[in-house]
């Protein structure tokens, strides 16, 4: 436990010094530092509504890190949750546009599973691609990411345009009322309720079933869980289908919550911020939902900065880029330890 | 009497051995101690690595050191090559103080370390690993790939068995790889050549012809200190020998051929010293009768990329038996193994563990068929040395699905089990959460044996389980191994030991080119295994 505990207070203290550094390339390009993270901090929490947005941005980070943080606990780098999202988010407004008459909790639930299913099969290719063939999945889970980014492009552009839209993007119409889940604001009791039980069935998978320390012994020592009669192939497929069968929920409850409808290139990076989010998060559930709160606090205030100053939103993207780093030379640096 | 005393140690037996030559005294020596270190302690924060080590070793001559896992053995050869900075006292190499740990003024005062774990670069060609490690430079900037061969071949030509410069060092074998280890630490003209462990990895033949070499090296005037594990071999090479426990001086040097091993081996254990799991009071397979638990019929497999596959095995082996495997290593023994465990696909043949028929089961069905596995390398396939001590010790309970299992377990039961296994088997540890990895080699043994020898073992697999361990832990193992066989399982030991197959096996298999070439019963005839195993006998 103790291990834990100081692996908690250095993620705290990276993060803190990526604070610091950000403060200081502001300081030198002659903004007010106060400024900008008082009016983070209004953006994040204080401001009215700010805790709503907050909870809104980290909803779909947390939903994609827990299932990154799988495939990193299985010992696989799947990166794809971006993809995962989208084609999720396609497959549940297939379903809401294919079945316009059905019932509400119907459609939801078909759609959802629909979104799951997609996600998961986006990243069962590259899983599968690994485990047989041993490509390298960081390549091939970002390859079907670009992939994805494509179809949603087209299906918004094409197949599924609002034909009633202004033409300047392309996006889809927006779904009835009677298939969402929460007003425009994302969050709802359906959604806290879906976004809860999601984490505390992963943390019992990961932590109260003999599957999960499968992929614990997996992801360490392929080697030696291979000697003790652990199929390396199907723990490891397993893992990239979770993460795609989560991202693919983030994407449902995307649709189904704030957004109503698909607009090409949105939420660009959160399959990406989601593996920052599952690495600060050091792998475990609770740590990811605190640092999911984080980055989508960061989020939220990027939105809320322009409205208080003239401040750079990018100053946040900065912070964000920077605690990424942080974090990414801890882990290498952690493997090579653990290696020699 | 000549004997440099170290001022400041208790005096162990002092054991006279004559050399030639007066009293060597320190300020008027007439010839310098080829290596002298005085009072040299270090610590590795709390951990007591070296205690006041005081040590000289005269010129010419090969001495021995030895001692058991974490006595200090390589921690004392750092310091000599100056890789490990004591925390306080001296170092003298040839008369030269070696100060503050510093590789190179002990390679400039003529001192040359060949590591445990070889150290030249394996994706290199011969002559360019020679050529990069090499402390003796001259060449130009710019090589060119024949030049730097015929260079070479002058140093490498009669000391080992390459043939061609140009072939990369992950090809060749583990002794020839030994072998330009040591012709690259010569090639800077060291006096003075350090080895540590050489012979762990080597087979008997090939540790032979290291011995032969470092005869001829001492002839040329080279003092030769080595690391060595087994007696055996102190009695075959090492003049003097010289035993660390626990971090201190315990012994010598002295005269290896007046010194009965007896003493060498108290001091080596010290008190107090075996201890013994009760594997017989534990559930082990039910039915003791002579039963047959393990059947190879005519089984083959593929060649893999490091070894000979296997062609016809044919193996029985019956409750309350211990079947040995002898062979020089890449003889298949590697592919035998997996064929067993279901780690490889066999092409033809069956295998039946128990009452059943396994040659298509995964390995995880034939681990519920009581098959248990001691696998070669114990820290890469033994155990995750990253995972907790309570997850290598649960892994089998892991795999397989029993009635009744609850889909959610209480890992605090799985810790609980976990303890109780290893305090059974007394490995050392601090918490069941502590990484695998900070278990010391004989610890991390005992911790598979824990595992793998829990109840339902119809038949264990052991894979050179002793290699690398000191007495103490081999002695545990060796042991272990006799009371599991006496409770009734069925043991498959392959190792590349004899002394340790002659001890324990009822039986005695020859594999060669994957195949086996012959059947020993008891008594054993060293020769003849011995030529069974180079081929010498078909």
């Amino acid at each position: 436990m103790t291990g834990r505990l100081s692996q908690a207070a250095v993620t705290v203290i990276l993060v803190a010094a990526a604070f610091g550094v950000v403060a200081l390339i502001m300081g030198i390009s002659g903004y007010s530092v106060t400024e900008v993270f008082s009016g983070s901090l209004q953006g994040a929490v204080t401001a009215k509504g700010a805790p709503s947005s907050t909870v809104r941005w980290a909803i779909p980070l947390f939903l994609i890190a827990l299932g990154v943080t799988i495939g990193f606990r299985a010992g696989f780098f799947n990166i794809g949750g971006q993809g995962q999202f989208y084609v999720g988010a396609c497959s549940a407004l297939a379903v809401s546009l294919g079945w316009r008459t059905g019932p509400g909790v119907l459609v939801i639930l078909l759609g959802t599973l629909a979104a799951m299913a997609s996600g998961a099969v986006w990243s069962f290719i590259p899983g599968y691609l690994r485990v047989r063939f041993g490509t390298d999945e960081v390549l091939t889970t970002l390859m079907m990411s670009f992939i994805g980014m494509l179809v949603l492009q087209y299906l918004t552009a094409g197949p599924m345009r609002n034909p009633a839209g202004s033409g300047q993007t392309a996006a889809s119409e927006r779904i009835p009322d009677a298939y969402r889940i929460t007003g425009s604001s994302g969050v709802s009791l359906t959604v806290l309720l879906i976004v809860g039980v999601t984490a505390a069935l992963i943390w019992i998978l990961l932590e109260r079933t003999r599957f999960g320390l499968r992929v614990d012994l997996a992801g360490r020592n392929a080697t030696m869980a291979r000697w003790q009669g652990i199929n390396v192939r199907r723990v490891g497929l397993a893992s990239f289908v979770l993460a795609g069968a989560l991202a693919g929920l983030a994407g449902a409850v995307e649709l189904y919550g704030p957004a109503a409808r698909l607009v090409t290139g949105f939420s660009p990076t959160v399959g990406f911020n989601a593996v920052v989010v599952a690495l600060v998060g050091l792998l475990s559930v609770p740590g990811v939902a605190a640092a999911a709160l984080f980055f989508g606090g960061l989020q939220s205030a990027v939105l809320f900065l322009p409205i208080v100053s003239d401040l750079p939103p990018s100053a946040l993207v900065l912070l964000h880029g920077t605690v990424a780093l942080l974090v990414t030379i801890r882990v290498r640096a952690k493997r090579r330890v653990a290696a020699a | 009497m000549a004997r440099w005393r170290c001022p400041s140690t208790r005096k162990s037996e002092p054991i006279d051995h004559s050399v030639p030559g007066e009293r060597l005294d320190e300020s008027a020596s007439p010839r310098e101690w080829a290596v002298r270190c005085e009072g040299v302690s270090v610590n590795f924060g709390a951990v007591r690595a070296l205690h006041n080590v005081c040590l000289a070793l005269e010129q010419g001559r090969i001495h021995a050191l030895v001692g058991q896992n974490g006595a200090g053995k390589t921690t004392l050869a750092r310091v000599l090559a100056g890789l490990q900075m004591p925390d306080i006292g001296e170092v003298h190499i040839l008369g030269r103080p070696i100060q503050g740990g510093n590789v190179r003024a002990a390679q400039a005062a003529g001192l040359a370390m060949v590591h445990q774990h070889f150290s030249l670069p394996p994706s290199f060609s011969v002559a360019e690993a020679l050529e990069l490690t090499a402390t003796k430079g001259g060449g130009a900037p710019i090589y060119r790939r024949r030049e730097l061969e015929r260079r070479w071949l002058a140093e490498v030509a009669g000391s080992c068995n390459v043939s061609s410069l140009s072939t990369r060092i992950r090809d060749l074998p583990v002794e020839t790889r030994q072998s330009l280890e040591i012709v690259r630490a010569l090639a800077s003209d060291a006096r003075v050549l350090l080895l540590d462990e050489p012979t762990a990895l080597l087979t008997p033949s090939a540790t032979d012809s290291l011995f032969d070499r470092l005869q001829i090296l001492r002839d040329t005037g080279v003092t030769v200190l080595v690391v060595l594990h087994k007696l055996r071999e102190v009695a075959a090479i090492a003049e003097t020998v010289s035993v660390l426990r626990d971090g201190e001086m315990a012994l010598g040097p002295v005269e290896t051929a007046t010194t009965p091993q007896g003493l060498i081996s108290d001091a080596i254990i010290g008190e107090g010293h075996y201890e013994s799991a009760d594997v017989a009071g534990q559930a082990v397979a039910t039915g003791v009768g002579r039963r047959t638990h393990l059947l190879m019929e005519e089984v083959s497999s593929k060649d893999s990329a490091f070894e000979r596959g296997l062609k016809n095995v044919n193996l029985r082996i019956d409750g309350g038996e211990t079947v040995g495997i002898a062979g020089v290593e890449g003889n298949g023994q590697r592919s035998l193994v997996s064929a067993v465990a279901g780690l490889t696909r066999i092409e033809g043949g069956s295998i039946r563990i128990g009452e059943s028929e396994a040659a298509a089961s995964s390995p995880a069905r034939r681990r519920m068929l009581g098959l248990r596995l001691v696998p070669f390398d114990r820290n890469t396939e033994g155990v995750s040395r990253s995972a907790s001590l309570w997850l290598n010790q649960s892994a089998l309970r892991l795999i397989g699905r029993r009635q009744g299992d609850s889909p959610i377990i209480s890992t605090r039961r799985y810790r609980e089990h976990a303890r109780k296994a290893l305090e059974r088997w007394k490995v050392r540890y601090e918490s069941v959460t502590q990484p695998a990895g900070s278990l010391s080699g004989g610890n991390i043994q005992r911790l598979i044996l824990s595992r793998e020898l829990s109840d339902g073992t119809e038949v264990l697999v052991a894979a050179q389980p002793t290699r690398g361990l000191d007495f103490a832990a081999t002695e545990f193992v060796r042991r272990s191994l006799g009371e599991l066989r006496s409770a009734g399982a069925g043991i498959l030991l392959v190792s590349s030991d004899l002394d340790e197959l002659f001890e324990l096996s009822d039986r005695l298999l020859v594999m060669l080119g994957g195949e086996v070439v012959a059947r020993f019963v008891p008594p054993y005839d060293r020769r003849a295994v011995g030529d069974a195993m180079t081929g010498a006998r078909r």
